[in-house]
């Protein structure tokens, strides 16, 4: 079973949807995306653009130049966007002028959930009916798990999105294990577009990344530069080829700039990676941050300029051994009540 | 004055309790994967590898990765468990004190086996170990306790029960005992490289006092068997 253990501040948004039947009537909604549309037409004609191709984008940047704002908060700036993004999707008022709700599962309290779970709890019995007529040869083969590269379930977030509901971590593991306890049956391929409908495609890390070519310098020797950074420091690395394994760091030695074992070994780490010590020379400027979070810059960008020296193959293990991930980790600040990030104050009983 | 009642007061205590958020969490998206550093693992052809290593190859190349940390590296000198025990060592995170005492001690090791390699007959030279990382890992091995106590209590008295333990808490505790031997029984003028390199020549030799600790706990885990149903885990 999965067991959440850590969470990122995305966790603690509102869900709006969840929160009321709806603030804003129907009618409401479409007389706001009427005028987005007829705003959309007027400020293209005010661009000198033409109105029938003018993209989000094109809003986006005609309202920063006619309303140029110098507030820090980008969401407190001016914004032109389809209502549907402004208003929050909300739930419509689900029972009738009676009072008699609409949806039998109403009074459960979470009705687009448990009607969800009993939908698919009925997939999952019409596919084993099937799978019990069959008989024991027309069983087609156990199908390679293709869901394991390539796409995931939907987050709980996104879950609660589109049921607008608030779900509790129970509810999606329990939905998530009947998914796939559904994927696992030999027949599960009958209900394939229905289990799509709540995964996402995960594209390969590597195709974001263009690695650059090598330049050459006036002598001829093929070089390659790149930053990298870590918690305050910030480093430019330029790697030569056909050195002799100098390392020059803001115009000092190594040895004299980095005295500390452990730093130099972190500069030394993706060239004995590569297996290729003593066939690089590299001249970094550094600055900012303490002696380990200058060596980590370094490693970086030594790192990311060396990609261009080397087959996508090895890249691909350079960032398997975590060569090419920028760290994220930086100073946590300190809080309002407690001594520091975590220390609380001494507790006086009295 | 009569106290405010106990319910008004517990009413008011929720009404004050800020909603409770979480505390154990990290930069990382929990997607992300930890670093493989070992070089020769990437070396290995791609026909050589079982079905399962495929598999996690493939989940591997679509998942993010963590970026490595700067006491891990790929250089043969690299070693976890000596990355382990110098964090434990290190005072107020004076790292580089840390590392050139743990360096300092490996090197006395070395010495001493050396001395005693060229001391010994002809046939005695090969028994002698002189790889001071082979002796720290043997070392550390013989200090590890294998079952320990855990204070239960039951109807107001606490007993001590004995417990099995888990992989990384024997690491732990046979670190956690060598250093604080280390760091007590000593002369005040010997310095803590020569003192560790003693403890652990001893402990690869199953001799020293961390030893007889350790037997100590595993006699009184014994004599309090009869308090193991106490466990429920």
């Amino acid at each position: 079973t999965l067991r959440l253990i850590y969470t990122t501040t995305a966790v603690q948004r509102k869900n709006v949807g969840a929160s009321g039947p709806e603030k804003y009537t129907e009618a409401f909604i479409k007389k706001q995306i009427e005028e987005f549309n007829l705003g959309k037409r007027h400020l293209a004609n005010m661009m000198g653009e033409d109105p029938e191709t003018f993209t989000q984008e094109d809003i986006d940047r005609a309202i920063a130049y006619l309303f140029p704002s110098g507030l820090f908060d980008k969401q407190a700036r001016p914004i032109m966007k389809h209502p549907s993004e402004i208003f929050p999707e909300q739930r419509k008022i689900q029972w009738g002028e009676d009072g008699r709700p609409f949806h039998f599962l109403f009074y459960t309290g979470k009705q687009s959930y448990y009607s969800l779970m009993h939908e698919t709890y009925e997939k999952l019995l019409n596919v084993q009916k099937y799978q019990d007529q069959l008989p024991a040869q027309d069983l087609p083969p156990q199908k390679e798990k293709k869901n394991l590269a390539g796409s995931r379930w939907l987050t709980k977030i996104e879950l609660e999105e589109m049921l607008l509901e608030k779900l509790s971590d129970n509810d999606y593991l329990r939905f998530i294990q009947l998914l796939q306890k559904l994927m696992t049956l030999p027949c599960g391929d009958m209900e394939e577009k229905y289990i799509q409908k709540f995964t996402k495609e995960v594209p390969a890390q590597l195709q974001k990344v263009v690695i650059e070519p090598l330049k050459y310098d006036e002598r001829g020797v093929a070089f390659s530069t790149s930053e990298g950074i870590r918690k305050t420091a910030k480093a430019t690395a330029t790697v030569y080829d056909n050195g002799t394994g100098k390392i020059t760091v803001n115009g000092i030695d190594v040895l004299h700039y980095f005295p500390v074992l452990q730093d130099r070994e972190q500069l030394l780490f993706p060239f004995q990676f590569l297996d290729r010590v003593g066939k690089h020379d590299m001249i970094c400027t550094v600055s900012g941050g303490g002696r380990s979070a200058q060596a980590g810059a370094i490693r970086l960008a030594s790192a990311k300029a060396l990609r261009s020296f080397v087959t996508e193959k090895e890249v691909e293990f350079m960032r398997q051994a975590g060569l090419l991930t920028i760290d994220p980790r930086v100073k946590e600040r300190k809080k309002p009540g407690q001594e520091g990030a975590r220390r609380k104050f001494t507790w006086k009983k009295r | 004055m009569a106290a405010p009642s106990a319910a008004g007061l517990r009413r008011r205590l929720q009404a004050w309790l800020p909603r409770l958020t979480q505390v154990r969490w990290s930069r990382y998206n929990p997607s992300f994967l930890e670093p493989e550093v070992n070089k020769e693992l990437y070396q290995k052809p791609l026909e050589e590898l079982s079905e399962e290593e495929k598999e996690k190859l493939e989940l591997k190349a679509v998942q993010p990765i963590k970026a490595a940390p700067p006491s891990v590296s790929c250089s043969v000198f690299s070693d976890p468990m000596i990355s382990k025990f110098t964090n434990m060592m290190m005072k107020n995170g004076n790292k580089v004190l840390a590392r050139s005492l743990m360096a300092q001690t490996l090197e006395a090791i070395k010495r001493k086996q050396l001395e005693k390699y060229h001391k010994a007959p002809e046939d005695e030279k090969e028994a002698i170990e002189c790889n001071p990382y082979v002796i720290f890992h043997q070392a550390l091995k013989n200090c590890q306790p294998i079952i320990g106590l855990s204070s239960i209590t039951r109807g107001g008295k606490t007993y001590q029960v004995p417990v099995p333990l888990k992989d990384n808490r024997k690491r732990f505790l046979a670190m956690k005992w060598l250093i604080t031997e280390c760091r007590e029984n000593k002369n005040r003028r010997t310095l803590m490289p020569e003192k560790l390199s003693q403890e652990l020549l001893q402990a690869f030799n199953n001799e020293g006092p961390i030893i007889k600790k350790k037997h100590v706990l595993h006699k009184t885990a014994e004599a309090n068997r009869a308090y193991a149903h106490f466990r429920w885990w």
